[in-house]
C-alpha cells in the first residue's frame, strides 16, 4: 500500500513537472553574459538583420513599426528621455545625477525598462554614450549638420526592441515555473531545431500570444519595482479593468497583428488599418430656431451631434 | 485623455515620464461605450431695420460643417496630429422666418 501511495506520489509529481515544462524549455538563470561596453556591442547583440536572411517578411513588417526605432521614437522619445533627465533626474536632490557623467543604467531604466530592456547588459558607460548621442543628433540638427545628424539618427536607431527582444530576453514572464530564457534558444509558438549558430533551438514561449505579454511594458501603470517609478503606459491596465472587466475578451495580438492584417509591424493611432478598428464615429445634424434669452432673443443654431463608440480593447488613447 | 498626477500626490497635473504617476482624471474614450459630443453653430444673421421694427434675417440658410476628429498625441498641434475621423454635413434653416 505503502509503496503504491509513493508511486502515485511520483506519477503526481512527474505530471506536475510535465505540466510546467510541456510549455516551455526555459531552464536554471543562465549566467549573465558580459556587459556590452557600447553602443556598437550592445546593438550588434540584438542585431535583427540577423534573422531577415530567413523570415524577412517578418522583419520587413518589423521595420515599420515603432520597436524598430523604440528609443528614436516618432522620434519624440529620444528628445523625451533628455528631458527627462535634464527636468527630472538631473533636479531631483537624492538621484546621485548632477552631470551627464553621473548618469549609470540604473537612471536610464525608468525609460529603457520597455524601450530598451537589454540596456541592462551594458556598462555605465553605454548609458552615457546613448545620452551622447542623443544631445549630438539634438545639435546637430540645431547646427543644420544633416549628414551628421542623419548619422547619430542612425546609431540610435540601431537600438531597438528588435527579434530577441521579444523572442528571448523577455519571452518567458514567469520565470520560477517556467524556467528562465536561455541563450542557446529562440522563442515563439514552435519547438525543434532553429537554423543558426547561436541560437540553435526553439521553444514555446507560454504567454507569447496572450495579452499579458504586450503588458510587460505596455503596462499597469506606475513601475513601481524602480526606485523612482514612472508611467508612460497604463495600456494593460485599462485593457484589464476597462475591457475585459466589462466582457472583452480579443488580445493585443488578435487586433494588432492577426485582425489588422499588419502581423509584426505593430501600430497605433497613426495606421489607417488601426483607426478603423478603433472607433465608429456617427454624426448628426439639425437645425433649430433657439428662443435663448430676452436680450439675445431667438439664435438661429445648427447642432451637432457626435456618437463616437470604441471598439477597442482599452481606452483611447492611451499606449 | 489621462491626466497623471505628478508624482501621484495633490492636484497637479504631470507631463513628463519621471513625473507621471497615477491618473487625475480620465477624458479618454472608454472600450465598449459610446461618447457623446454636442456643438452648437450659431448661423449668421443679421438684424435690420424696417418701418421702426426690428427683423432679423439670416445672412446664410445653409451650412456646410466639417467634423473631424483629431488625436493630438502631445497636446498641441505640432505635426504629429492625426485625424481620425472626418465628415461633413449639410445642415440648413430654409424656412419662412420673421424674428417675433
Amino acid at each position: 500500500m505503502k509503496r503504491a501511495f509513493i508511486a502515485g506520489i511520483a506519477a503526481f509529481a512527474g505530471a506536475a513537472l510535465m505540466a510546467f515544462n510541456a510549455y516551455s524549455e526555459g531552464g536554471p538563470k543562465p549566467e549573465p553574459l558580459p556587459k556590452a561596453k557600447t553602443i556598437a556591442e550592445l546593438a550588434e547583440r540584438y542585431d535583427s538583420e540577423r534573422c531577415a536572411e530567413c523570415h524577412e517578411d517578418i522583419y520587413d513588417e518589423w521595420q515599420y513599426s515603432l520597436h524598430s526605432h523604440s528609443i528614436l521614437g516618432s522620434p519624440r522619445t529620444a528628445p523625451t528621455i533628455i528631458t527627462a533627465i535634464e527636468n527630472g533626474i538631473k533636479l531631483f536632490p537624492y538621484s546621485g545625477v548632477k552631470n551627464d557623467e553621473d548618469l549609470t543604467v540604473e537612471h536610464l531604466m525608468i525609460c529603457a525598462k520597455c524601450h530598451l530592456p537589454q540596456l541592462d547588459e551594458a556598462t555605465d558607460d553605454v548609458a552615457r554614450e546613448i545620452v551622447a548621442t542623443i544631445k549630438g543628433w539634438q545639435q546637430a540638427y540645431r547646427d543644420g549638420d544633416t549628414d551628421k545628424a542623419e548619422k547619430l539618427e542612425e546609431t540610435i536607431a540601431s537600438l531597438n526592441i528588435g527579434c530577441t527582444v521579444c523572442h528571448q530576453k523577455v519571452a518567458i514572464i514567469h520565470k520560477w515555473a517556467d524556467g528562465y530564457p536561455q541563450y542557446d534558444t529562440v522563442y515563439g509558438s514552435s519547438e525543434g531545431d532553429h537554423e543558426d549558430e547561436e541560437l540553435v533551438k526553439m521553444a514555446e514561449a507560454p504567454a507569447i500570444g496572450e495579452s499579458i505579454f504586450c503588458g510587460q511594458c505596455h503596462g499597469l501603470g506606475p513601475n513601481f519595482e524602480l526606485d523612482h517609478p514612472s508611467q508612460c503606459a497604463t495600456l494593460y491596465g485599462s485593457y484589464l479593468f476597462a475591457y475585459v472587466a466589462h466582457g472583452g475578451s480579443e488580445t493585443c495580438q488578435e487586433c494588432h497583428m492577426e485582425k489588422s492584417g499588419l502581423g509584426h509591424d505593430m501600430q497605433s493611432y497613426k495606421d489607417e488599418a488601426m483607426i478603423d478598428m478603433a472607433l465608429d464615429v456617427k454624426v448628426e445634424g439639425r437645425s433649430i430656431f433657439w428662443r435663448k434669452n430676452k436680450a439675445e432673443g431667438v439664435v438661429p443654431i445648427g447642432i451637432i451631434d457626435v456618437s463616437m463608440y470604441n471598439k477597442a480593447g482599452h481606452v483611447i488613447p492611451d499606449g | 485623455m489621462p491626466f497623471p498626477g505628478r508624482l501621484g500626490r495633490g492636484k497637479e497635473m504631470g507631463r513628463g515620464p519621471y513625473e507621471k504617476s497615477g491618473l487625475l482624471r480620465e477624458t479618454s474614450l472608454a472600450p465598449g461605450k459610446t461618447t457623446h459630443e454636442t456643438f452648437e453653430i450659431t448661423y449668421p444673421f443679421e438684424d435690420k431695420e424696417k418701418d421702426g421694427k426690428t427683423r432679423r434675417e439670416l445672412i446664410e440658410d445653409e451650412l456646410t460643417v466639417t467634423v473631424t476628429l483629431w488625436y493630438v498625441p502631445f497636446g498641441e498641434f505640432d505635426g504629429n496630429e492625426v485625424a481620425f475621423f472626418e465628415t461633413e454635413k449639410d445642415i440648413n434653416l430654409k424656412t419662412e422666418w420673421v424674428w417675433r
